[in-house]
């Protein structure tokens, strides 16, 4: 039995392994109670690193019947790598026979396995930055965790740039109150800004460990037979299904990664349909499949039993999939850090070579891959930063931390403020956050017979009733989706099988008989009840496929820059690689029609049509920022003439499209000038719809919105209103409200990413304008006319827009 | 300005107004359906914090409209009060004000399904409160949306909107009424309420109102 000390190396050398540098590196920094950061490539043995590093540390061998008291705290991003996370845990465990336990506690967790933890929680618990909450709002939280000496944050990186994030940084907070010696170590991929992520982790400090990154990682591309000279947006990507097969079938194991869960069906489905033979070698994963699909799915990939599997960003991280050879990627993965991520699943283990192969949905991505070679290889990776000052996670904070046995003021204040996110939080920010959880908000009279939170005499506040302490349990987190719809075979006398779930958005749209494909076949739609859908199996072959609004990432800034530089080689007739080669004639239509955007010029194209006046411009911005920059110059132009804009963006650029004509070309110099750039953009907030999307979701984590019981009774559903409905009234009624001013705020920075936009606008100032009138729409403004989701700005009067459509359907009437 | 619309539905003339009322000359009566008062106060009671001023301002709509045109009846269609929480003291201190600047007004109510949650108005509002269907020739006046054996109906209770479309891909949402034969609806009148896209069946009439007039579609 060797020493404690020396079990790590024991272990390693037990299985011939040898550990690397920066393993030892964080053992001896863990033997001397110091807290940091640790991060490498994927594969690269980050989770025995701090493992051993806790169990050199803190274990003995086993002695007593009795296993550890919470020794460790495991936090990671997604429930469904707990499951993975304890098994990798434990062969040490049972390798070196310690008396530790290994549990998990997520939403996925069992009562019986719940109630075990109640009387007492294992050596090391895995769990979600969710449940950790739910878990310190217990009365006795300050016992459970009276031993825990370390805190892992497992794949930081996914949690420091979100809400959930923050949610977590005050978790910790509060486990540092009762600790203030508490070891964190956070694991992490690479990031552009290390150092803040690790400032964020750590505001009192902290060693960077760099791991190993000596990974290598090829990037190529599967080339077209025909280069289409229309790009389509919202393109599936299916015309490169015959050499997608091809490459499949000439590897045993690939990961088919696509970005949208509709996507993924299509393809599936369609592989399917070209390779019949492979019914039962390729499956399906996506975030809204039934846990129960998923697990088998994970399960046979790690035996190798699989031949593909087509997924989304649900397998983006943790498990180890040692079998999976080849990794494919259908269209732009948005960013070097996730093209780097996903590239890491093949040859997931040290020293083992990464590959991904790209496959273009439109031609134009072929000047993407060609930028991602470009700049990954010149290592310029994203940053991610923590947002700040959430108002919306702050008051859910509040109102946790107020179940239980309750907080007093003086010393959640200072817990909350040792936050990264919170550390700038003004005391009249912080007494409006209790006043809003106490009585609705700082003009008391506006909201009678509301309370969430009592201040009692003894100076705790405490949840007012166990109703709202149930609901406020159940509505934890900061993940905000859209109102679902479980998905169950019908049977007779009872729900069938169930198959996962569909948002209610896309259930409303079809009726009884409908089809629609999920989960890989084609159902058709029995009836809706309650929260459930029922579906039976159906023979026909068109369906409807399910979609998801999911988040749509923008193109980061170093995958845009290296992009307009290939577009810049491009006009100086160097076409570098393949893609560049192959998309060349593409290009050369472009240039014909119009011109190539460079580093020196910013792309601007006009277009009349039936339709009205068009505006096209190239940015290069990300989809966010083009979007924030549409609004922009849109509210300039307004106000030399009232306009009505519909808006499409992409990441390249936007399309203003005006039923009234509109003299872009003269109004655009002034429209980009950098002055009152804050103001034009709050302005143009108003006009739009933006600061509303915003608000739903911040509506929905501060608990105006209540998401409902599972299996919602009826008279829930009073209580239920739309967001919409919500921001309307605040607006009119309250406009002081600061969740209102965070929602705007929001939009800023998050979904328009305000300090990009500066940016933009500033370099955009030293471009060159080149303004072309197009005879007819060139490539590149033909992705944005087929564009389908669009926004509307108009300062217009409503009655002088009803008035033009009222005209138009007139017009329409006429012509039948 | 505001202006109405004069429709002329089963040999009646109807004022559709933009503030989403009918006026019924003839009757000197106004129509409205789903005021829904004390909604806000009811999602408060359930930790919902809504602001105040939903009920101040929806009853100063209806102050406006009485004042503005020569009323003998007020006929609410249904969802008069949102809930049970309506009847708190607050609330209903305001409705009484408001009735009774509005004294010789006769009010009637016919009752839906919020105002059965809800109880009916205390008697001191002078409300008349009765169910479904009031018949006032030629029409049946229901909150339910049904139709009736021997008259055309007029009902509340969809929160009618229908979305218009232009040219450049031009998008508004906006109430609406649905005039038709059998069934016809009108809009919610409350502050605080929704509504529901309607698609109407061939041979309905749709107007929208917005921008301080009603407008008639072309079918």
């Amino acid at each position: 039995m060797p020493t404690s000390s020396d079990l790590a190396n024991a272990w390693f050398s037990a299985r011939s392994w040898k550990p690397f540098a920066f393993q030892r590196q964080v053992w001896a920094a863990v033997g001397r109670a110091e807290s940091g950061l640790l991060h490498a490539s994927t594969g690269a043995g980050k989770t025995y690193a701090v493992w051993l590093a806790a169990l050199r540390a803190f274990a003995t061998p086993a002695t007593g019947r009795q296993p550890a008291a919470l020794q460790v705290l495991w936090i990671t991003p997604m429930r469904a790598l707990a499951a993975d996370t304890a098994r990798a845990l434990q062969t040490p465990l049972d390798e070196l026979g310690l008396n530790w336990t290994v549990g998990v506690r997520s939403g996925d967790t069992g009562s019986a396995e719940r109630a075990r933890q109640a009387r007492r929680l294992p050596s090391t618990l895995i769990t979600t930055p969710e449940s950790l909450t739910l878990l310190l709002t217990r009365a006795q939280a300050a016992d459970d965790f009276a031993s825990l000496r370390l805190v892992v944050v497992d794949e930081w990186h996914e949690l420091l740039g979100n809400k959930r994030g923050v949610q977590l940084q005050l978790a910790l907070a509060r486990l540092r109150r009762w600790h203030p010696g508490l070891m964190t170590w956070g694991l992490s991929a690479t990031l552009g800004n290390l150092p803040h992520a690790l400032e964020v982790l750590l505001p009192g400090g902290g060693q960077l460990v760099k791991g190993r990154q000596d990974k290598q990682l090829v990037v190529d591309t599967l080339l077209p037979d025909a280069i289409e000279r229309f790009p389509w947006a919202g393109h599936m990507g299916l015309k490169m299904l015959g050499q997608v097969a091809e490459e499949l079938d000439a590897s045993t194991s690939s990961l088919v990664f696509t970005n949208t869960r509709a996507q993924a069906e299509l393809w599936y489905q369609a592989l399917l349909d070209a390779r019949p033979d492979w019914a039962g070698q390729i499956a399906l994963h996506h975030a809204s499949l039934a846990r129960a699909t998923r697990d088998w799915v994970e399960q046979s990939l790690k035996q190798g039993t699989l031949k593909a599997v087509i997924c989304t960003s649900s397998l983006d991280l943790g498990v180890d999939f040692l079998p999976v050879e080849r990794v494919l990627q259908i269209g732009s993965t948005k960013g070097i850090a996730r093209l780097m991520q996903r590239a890491g699943r093949s040859g997931h283990a040290p020293g083992r070579r990464s590959r991904i192969t790209l496959v273009p949905t439109h031609s134009l991505e072929l000047v993407e891959a060609a930028a991602a070679r470009a700049a990954l290889a010149a290592g310029h990776i994203e940053a991610r930063r923590s947002p700040r000052l959430c108002m919306d996670v702050l008051v859910q904070h509040l109102v946790s931390m107020a179940l239980g046995s309750g907080f007093r003021p003086g010393e959640l204040l200072e817990e909350v403020r040792s936050t990264w996110a919170f550390r700038d939080l003004r005391d009249n920010q912080w007494q409006w956050a209790l006043d809003f959880v106490n009585h609705g908000g700082h003009a008391l009279t506006a909201y009678p017979d509301y309370q969430r939170v009592e201040a009692h005499p003894d100076g705790l506040w405490r949840v007012a009733s166990e109703r709202l302490a149930r609901r406020q349990r159940m509505g934890i987190g900061t993940i905000v989706s859209d109102a679902s719809l479980q998905l169950k075979y019908w049977s007779k006398g009872g729900g069938g099988k169930h198959l996962g779930s569909v948002e209610e958005a896309f259930i409303a749209r079809l009726r009884p008989g409908d089809t629609l494909v999920f989960g890989g076949r084609v159902l058709e739609l029995v009836r809706v009840e309650g929260m459930t859908a029922y579906v039976r199996r159906s023979t026909a072959r068109t369906a409807a496929v399910a979609r998801w609004n999911g988040g749509r990432m923008p193109l980061s800034s170093e995958l845009a820059d290296a992009l307009v530089e290939q577009l810049d080689a491009a006009t100086h007739g160097r076409f570098l690689g393949p893609e560049m080669q192959a998309v060349r004639p593409l290009l050369a239509l472009q240039s014909q029609w119009s011109a190539l955007p460079t580093r020196s010029t910013l792309l601007a194209e006009t277009l009349g049509s039936r339709q009205g006046s068009h505006l096209f411009l190239y940015p290069f911005a990300g989809r966010m920022a083009n979007l924030g920059l549409a609004n922009l110059i849109a509210w300039r132009v307004s106000r030399v003439q009232p306009l009505s804009v519909s808006i499409a963006v992409n990441d390249y650029g936007f399309e203003l499209l005006s039923p009234r004509s509109v003299d872009w070309a003269s109004c655009l110099p002034e429209a980009l000038s950098g002055d009152n750039l804050l103001e034009d953009v709050l302005a143009s907030l108003n006009a739009g719809e933006m600061a509303l999307r915003r608000f739903r979701e911040i509506a929905q984590i501060a608990g105006l919105v209540f998401g409902g019981y599972p299996a919602a009774q009826k008279s829930t559903r009073q209580i239920q209103a739309s967001s919409g409905l919500f921001y309307e009234v605040f607006r009119k009624h309250d406009a002081g409200n600061l969740l209102l001013g965070q929602a705007r705020d929001e939009v800023l920075s998050e979904e328009l990413e305000i300090e990009r936009l500066q940016r933009q606008l500033l370099k955009m100032q030293n471009l060159q304008l080149d303004l072309r009138a197009l005879q007819r729409p060139g490539p590149l403004a033909f992705a944005l006319l087929v564009e389908g989701m669009r926004e509307t700005l108009s300062t217009e009067k409503l009655a002088d827009r009803i008035a033009r459509m009222v005209a138009d359907l007139e017009k329409a009437a006429n012509r039948r | 300005m505001n202006t109405y619309l004069p429709i002329e539905h089963c040999g009646e003339t109807l004022w559709l107004l933009p503030d989403k009322a009918i006026y019924w000359p003839a009757r000197r009566a106004l129509l409205v359906a789903d005021v829904h008062i004390g909604k806000a106060a009811s999602y408060r009671a359930l930790h919902q914090p809504v602001p105040r001023g939903t009920t101040a301002a929806t009853l100063a709509r209806l102050d406006a409209l009485l004042n503005s045109h020569d009323c003998e009846q007020l006929i609410i269609l249904g969802d008069f009060l949102h809930a049970r929480a309506a009847h708190s003291p607050d609330t209903l201190a305001s409705l009484q004000t408001w009735r009774k600047r509005h004294g010789t007004l006769k009010v009637v109510l016919v009752r839906g399904n919020h105002d059965r949650h809800a109880g009916d108005p205390p008697e001191a509002l002078g409300i008349e409160v009765r169910d479904e269907p009031l018949l006032l020739e030629p029409f049946a006046l229901q909150h339910e949306p049904l139709p009736h054996p021997s008259h055309p109906v007029l009902a509340g209770h969809v929160h009618p909107v229908y979305v218009l479309r232009g040219r450049a891909r031009q998008r508004l949402r906006l109430p609406c009424f649905l005039i038709d034969v059998q069934v016809s609806l009108l809009p919610a009148f409350g502050e605080f309420t929704g509504g529901w896209l309607v698609e109407p069946s061939l041979g309905a009439r749709v107007f929208v109102a917005g921008g301080g007039q009603v407008w008639a579609l072309a079918g």
